[in-house]
């Protein structure tokens, strides 16, 4: 009995690919996913970028660039001016960079977005401290370094508490899991025979389409109002920027994970199989976009590849508009117009393969 | 749109997945006011039919039409003046019968005093306004059954289509859906039922057409696709030891259409009496009891499908 039992089962195990996926693809694909993440912390193999600027005739820079090169982990990039320096930063092309004015009395400009989280930034600002200090502290007096961020970027939040980082990571992380229930939805209505008396309904089927999207599209909207208004009444999260590029990018994402969702459903499968499978595809798009680990912690190849989901966009325009003082649509516009593309292509290929009959 | 026109009538009608033709090309009229039943077995392709009928599948050919309105070329109107009634229970289970009604009815455009008005004359007819607050997953099979009708009635349309309602029902639902089914039609309502229960159509239906393989292959009433297709019918009862009892079973099988149960045979005979009794006999099958009987639909079935309805599905 029992082996007609473990027989029955195992053939219900091997039909059913959620169950595999969740048992066996689902390990292997954190596994390779958080491995990537934590290799050897950021970028071991590949030297971060400095940027560097002394005086023409001041000796100080070369010495900083030589101790810096060697270094393990930076390597100094010299360019043509502070100017060249602070927006090398503020563009992301350098993690850092110094500035050693020609007045021997005014402090050295540590260059570094202060409003990235203190995690990130920590390890950067205490390495490149030390750097000038064994480069400059023996021959004389111990040098002043003083930390800004450049003046193109906006100042972070004087006090930013975890649940800047927390709050906005997990409202993505949750809000794109409204695509597994509008699929299931989908799933639910065809089981039932309700989608069927919809299309019998006078109705157009693109309407019947939209009509089942819509209500998904309010409640992702309730879900994130809540979460965020929660976050920031509870909570204590402080909205450094614009309140209207917060909720202008919180309407992209639903839009994103609307779309995700009729995406999902013109795949089929039923609730089971979109359960399994849905979850996995949503968690690993949440990990790689960073909701788990912050995008700024990975190697620099994970970032990129970060970029390719639509929750690193959308996190990317909440961590600037919860931490940047004044931070408004003109800085998150390149997060709405990632979600809205992300959003119509999601729509436009699962409209396209959606099953009416 | 005119009102002599059918309630439902397909020219040509077919559906193909692939290269399969689950429908060939169905012509059928469905008259006004009537109860017309589309009989077949399992996968004859009733309810690809009905879905054609009712807009939800697309046909692969041929036209369709509702209460004279073509449901290609205007299929609003069309679809405003008919009923689906699916085989699943097409339900929110979650939410009242109320609730369902409301939503099911807003599909066709009903609102306020007109809708709640629906709501409760469907509630009535199928007997559940007393229990219309209460959320339809506490509602036994045969209610949920019962609710499942009246969420293609709540828009009062001229035409409903039943797609095999009775299906998992205890008997006194059954009964409960044969009395909402008469008096629908009772009422002027078109009825089209899919079954494939004998039974339920001698008992509810005005006409009948018999579908098999995708294709009609007969229809008119019960009483003219009896008198055209069969007479009567014999009922053999076969006795003996048990392997004669099988051997005489599967020579009748072999003689025509034939449905056995344990040792009795009923055949619509296709030779003469004493051919057929003669073969049985052969096979060392002794012949208890012999008897004619009247023809029936069930036989009338076997004569125009060559397999019983319950062999086919």
């Amino acid at each position: 009995m029992i082996r007609a039992v473990i027989a029955k089962d195992v053939w219900l195990l091997v039909r059913d690919r959620g169950a595999l996926i969740s048992l066996f693809a689902l390990p292997l694909v954190f596994i390779l996913v958080f491995g990537s993440i934590y290799r050897g912390g950021p970028d071991r193999e590949r030297p971060r970028p400095v940027a560097i600027w002394s005086a023409a005739g001041d000796g100080r820079g070369a010495v900083i660039a030589a101790v810096l090169g060697a270094s393990p982990g930076f390597v100094a990039r010299p360019v043509g001016s502070a100017e060249d320096v602070r927006r090398a930063v503020a563009d992301e092309d350098v993690v850092a960079g110094l500035v050693i004015p020609a007045d021997l009395g005014a402090p050295i400009e540590l260059v570094i977005d202060l409003a990235a989280p203190i995690q990130v930034r920590g390890p950067i600002e205490g390495a490149l401290t030390a750097v000038v200090m064994r480069a400059l502290g023996p021959a004389g007096s111990m040098p002043r370094i003083e930390a800004r961020s450049p003046p193109d970027l906006a100042p972070p939040l004087p006090e930013a508490s975890a649940f800047q980082v927390s709050v906005p990571a997990n409202a993505v992380l949750f809000g794109f899991f409204l695509a597994l229930t509008v699929a299931m939805t989908f799933a639910t209505d065809r089981r039932t025979g309700a989608w069927r008396r919809l299309l019998a309904a006078p109705v157009s089927r693109r309407r019947a389409l939209l009509a089942a999207l819509v209500p998904y599209y309010l409640v992702g909207v309730a879900q994130l109002a809540f979460l965020f208004g929660t976050g920031a009444l509870v909570f204590g999260m402080e909205i450094g920027g614009s309140l209207i590029a917060l909720i202008a990018l919180s309407l992209a994402l639903v839009y994103c994970a609307v779309s995700l969702g009729l995406l999902f459903a013109s795949i089929g499968g039923s609730e089971r199989q979109l359960g399994g499978i849905g979850s996995v595809v949503l968690l690993v798009m949440g990990i790689l976009g960073g909701c788990m680990v912050p995008r700024m912690i990975m190697p620099s190849v994970m970032q990129s590849i970060g970029l390719a989901v639509p929750h690193g966009w959308a996190l990317d325009g909440y961590y600037e508009i919860l931490v940047r003082q004044g931070a408004g649509l003109a800085e998150i516009s390149p997060s709405i117009a990632a979600l809205v593309g992300f959003g119509t292509a999601f729509a436009a290929i699962g409209a396209a393969r959606f099953r009416f009959e | 749109m005119t009102d002599a026109a059918p309630a439902v009538r397909l020219r040509g009608v077919g559906k193909d997945y692939g290269a399969r033709a689950a429908v060939g090309a169905i012509d059928l009229e469905i008259r006004r006011g009537e109860c017309f039943a589309l009989l077949g077995p399992n996968g004859a392709g009733k309810t690809t039919t009905i879905s054609m009928v009712a807009g939800v599948v697309t046909p692969s050919r041929g036209q369709i039409e509702i209460c004279g309105l073509d449901l290609q070329r205007d299929p609003y109107a069309a679809k405003a003046r008919l009923g689906l009634v699916p085989q699943e229970l097409a339900l929110y289970e979650e939410l009242s019968a109320l609730q369902n009604l409301t939503y099911f009815g807003a599909l066709y455009g009903l609102a306020g005093a007109t809708l709640a008005q629906r709501i409760d004359e469907a509630l009535d007819i199928v007997g559940l306004r007393d229990r219309a607050r209460e959320p339809a997953k506490r509602y036994s099979g045969g209610m949920k059954r019962r609710l499942n009708i009246a969420a293609g009635l709540v828009h009062r349309p001229e035409v409903l289509v039943l797609d095999e309602p009775t299906v998992g029902v205890d008997p006194q639902s059954r009964n409960h859906i044969f009395a909402t089914v008469r008096a629908l039609r009772d009422a002027g309502t078109t009825v089209v039922y899919t079954t494939h229960h004998m039974e339920e159509v001698e008992a509810l239906c005005d006409r009948v057409a018999i579908i098999d393989a995708g294709a009609i292959i007969a229809s008119g009433t019960v009483g003219e696709l009896v008198a055209q297709h069969t007479t009567h019918e014999i009922v053999i009862e076969l006795g003996g030891d048990p392997q004669a009892i099988a051997a005489g079973l599967r020579e009748a099988c072999a003689r025509g259409a034939t449905q056995h149960e344990s040792s009795t045979v009923r055949i619509v005979p296709t030779e003469g009496l004493a051919t057929l009794i003669g073969a049985i006999e052969g096979t060392g099958a002794v012949i208890a009891r012999i008897a004619s009987r009247d023809a029936t639909l069930e036989a009338a079935f076997l004569a125009l499908t060559g397999h019983a309805l319950r062999d086919a599905s």
